[in-house]
């Protein structure tokens, strides 16, 4: 097992000319009828990326990884497996490993017969497949537990066999639906960290479908944002949450305050804006063209001030403050817009302000972001 | 907990429901025992009750040549039964699982018209087609009319027992690589199988049993046991009648007991699994 580097989210070709694991999507359209699942989509992950399909119920996640998979077919583009079109190719002729929702083990197969079943399909010697079931199981963590059968296997302990099954073919990429979708919260946090651990050693592509944020944002090397069978937006995970393009995005990802915003100037990276009631400011722009505008600026980003100095920021009043134990939720009221303001409780105590006093907030250029208006 | 004084207690409801249920039972299978009896009678002609307890006329029965020859005719023709039967029944079964095609009930309507059409219309059309395309004069005919009248059976089985089927099964085999035929083998044989076993046995008492269509199409050596019986009736009134009769409850009873047995042993292997943690 070699650790091996991620490869960087760009779209130049990987220089590792060994490496495999390239998806492409040119165009991909789906309908059902009169239903479009997913259109017109463009997406490339480089091996040994890990790229996540985030978005809410709907957005056609599921459809665009059952096209890769060959599951189904798409009516109109194509899909490219390390650059050869896979459009006429069978699932099983695909070489993916593929993790379903509820992990869809064989019940009458053990938990070794299952991860040996890709093996047995490729007429790999008994002793060999059973070797290398053995050492995927271990892999994963569950050395010992090969004689079970899955209903005698906890919901994680069944995850990781649906892992080591999809992983002991040496598959050119791992595609997975929700696979944590029926854990718990503890476990869930659990698995995502040894999930990420393995594809790293590994190196492998990974292909990730979730509605959960928070897992996206702990996994990715980029997230690719889908809404009604669009891509709205692809980046890495800090990118995203801190530079929405639109406030659909920057709400899904998280809370934030959404400023009203009228544009003064602006040059794609920078602009400069007026807040209403806020005055004007220099903000982050990503060059996004909409009717309307807003500044989105995360409830983390915005802190108190001792006075009324910096740019970027006002006077207001302090309406409430929310202890959530590890964070303090304020919300202030300043210049007509009420705004969310959160701490660590650890940085509480220096500030101290007390509910209905006078406060001065503000926030760094680089972490206001201007984005367009839906709707 | 408020209790009308009407309600009985669940133990008592259950109770009660078994004293009336013990006379319905009785009413449905005792009449059916009776030929055990007459069967073994020591008498030469059909007495009840019985006289005396002999094995003769179950002797007389297997040494008699025209009655093992109805016998071996019953077996071949439920033989084809439940092999041709199975298949068409597993294939309809499979075949328009998790599809949705215009026409499909049509379909579905044709699979199940032989348990619809009454026996008669149906053998007097058998009888004619197999005169028209030259194959009479053997059990074939008979067995492949059995196997007609057996599909709906296996097709309900099955399809019964994939309804518990899980569709990313079928998926997850082929992303690993599995073809038609390895899905088949280790996605829906595992599901379908009890279904399969208790549609066989569906079909083979369907066609044990099966008369009218058999008495159409009897020729000599092609005389299926309930044929044998029902002409004895009317001309030759001997125990070995009782004795087929017997015979017939006898294999049912097996079967039955066969499927039930199957089923405990399913149920209690689930049941012996332990939950990890
Ligand atoms: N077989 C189908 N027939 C008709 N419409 C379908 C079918 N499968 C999906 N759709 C539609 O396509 C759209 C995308 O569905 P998809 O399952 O890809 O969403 P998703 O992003 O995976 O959602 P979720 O988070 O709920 O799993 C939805 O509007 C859905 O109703
Ligand atoms: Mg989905």
């Amino acid at each position: 097992m070699t650790t091996s580097v991620i490869a960087p989210a760009t779209h130049q070709p990987s220089t590792t000319a060994a490496r495999k694991g390239a998806i492409d999507l040119r165009q991909v359209r789906k309908t059902y009828g009169d239903v479009v699942a997913v259109d017109q989509l463009d997406l490339s992950i480089q091996p040994g990326e890990f790229v996540t399909l985030l978005g809410p119920s709907g957005s056609g996640k599921t459809t665009t990884m059952m096209m890769v998979a060959g599951f189904e077919e798409h009516t109109s583009g194509s899909v490219m497996i390390d650059g050869v079109p896979v459009d006429s190719l069978p699932p099983r002729e695909r070489n993916l490993g593929v993790v379903f929702q509820n992990y869809a083990l064989f019940p009458h197969m053990s938990a070794r017969e299952n991860v040996e079943f890709a093996l047995r399909m490729r007429k790999v010697p008994k002793a060999e497949s059973r070797r290398r079931a053995d050492d995927a199981l271990d892999r994963v963590g569950l050395s010992g537990l090969g004689g079970r059968k899955p209903r005698q296997l906890s919901g994680g302990q069944q995850q990781r066999v649906a892992l080591a099954r999809a992983l002991v073919f040496n598959p050119a990429a791992l595609l997975l639906d929700e696979p944590m979708a029926a854990l718990d919260k503890r476990l869930r946090e659990h698995m995502q960290e040894e999930i990420k651990t393995l594809q790293k050693s590994l190196g492998i592509s990974v292909l990730f479908v979730t509605h959960d944020q928070d897992e996206a944002m702990a996994m990715s090397d980029r997230i690719v944002v889908m809404k009604d069978g669009r891509i709205v937006q692809s980046g890495p995970p800090e990118e995203v949450y801190n530079h929405p393009v639109t406030d659909w995005v920057a709400s899904f990802l998280g809370d934030t305050n959404l400023i009203p915003a009228t544009v003064i100037s602006r040059d794609g990276e920078e602009a400069v804006v007026d807040l209403a009631g806020l005055g004007t400011g220099r903000v982050r722009d990503r060059g996004a063209q909409g009717e309307r505008y807003a500044v989105s600026i995360r409830p983390e980003h915005l802190k108190f001030r001792a006075g009324p100095d910096g740019e970027n920021g006002g006077a207001g009043e302090l309406t409430s403050s929310t202890n959530l134990g590890a964070t303090i939720r304020h919300r202030i009221t300043v210049g007509g817009h009420s705004l969310q303001l959160r701490e660590l409780s650890s940085d509480a105590g220096a500030s101290g302000h007390a509910v209905g006093s006078a406060v001065h907030v503000g926030w760094d250029a680089d972490k206001a972001q201007l984005l367009v208006l839906e709707g | 907990m408020k209790r009308s004084r009407k309600t009985l207690q669940p133990g008592r409801q259950r109770k009660l429901l078994s004293l009336l249920s013990l006379p319905v039972f009785a009413f449905l299978v005792v009449p059916t025992l009776i030929v055990v009896p007459v069967a073994l009678n020591n008498s030469r002609y059909i007495t009840f009750p019985p006289g005396g307890v002999s094995l003769a006329a179950v002797q007389g029965f297997f040494a008699d040549q025209a009655w093992t020859s109805a016998l071996s005719a019953s077996m071949q023709a439920a033989g084809i039964a439940v092999v041709l039967g199975t298949v068409f029944g597993a294939s309809a079964a499979l075949g328009l699982h998790g599809r949705k095609f215009p026409g499909q009930q049509a379909v579905v309507g044709l699979v199940l018209a032989p348990m619809i059409v009454p026996t008669v219309v149906l053998a007097l059309a058998f009888y004619q087609f197999f005169i028209s395309v030259g194959l009479v004069g053997s059990i074939i005919p008979i067995g492949l009319a059995h196997a007609v009248i057996a599909t709906p059976y296996v097709y309900l089985t099955t399809r019964a027992s994939l309804a518990g089927l899980n569709p990313a099964l079928v998926r997850s085999a082929q992303s690993l690589g599995a073809g038609m035929l390895s899905v088949f083998r280790h996605v829906h044989l595992p599901v379908i199988l009890p279904g399969l076993i208790s549609g066989a046995l569906f079909a083979f008492s369907v066609s044990i049993d099966e008369t009218v269509m058999a008495l159409f199409m009897q020729s000599p050596g092609a005389t299926t046991l309930p044929v044998k019986m029902f002409t004895d009736i009317q001309f030759n009134l001997t125990p070995k009648i009782a004795v087929s009769s017997a015979l017939l409850v006898t294999v049912a009873t097996i079967g039955l007991l066969i499927q039930v047995v199957y089923v405990l042993k399913r149920r209690s292997t689930a049941r012996m699994m332990p939950l990890a943690v």
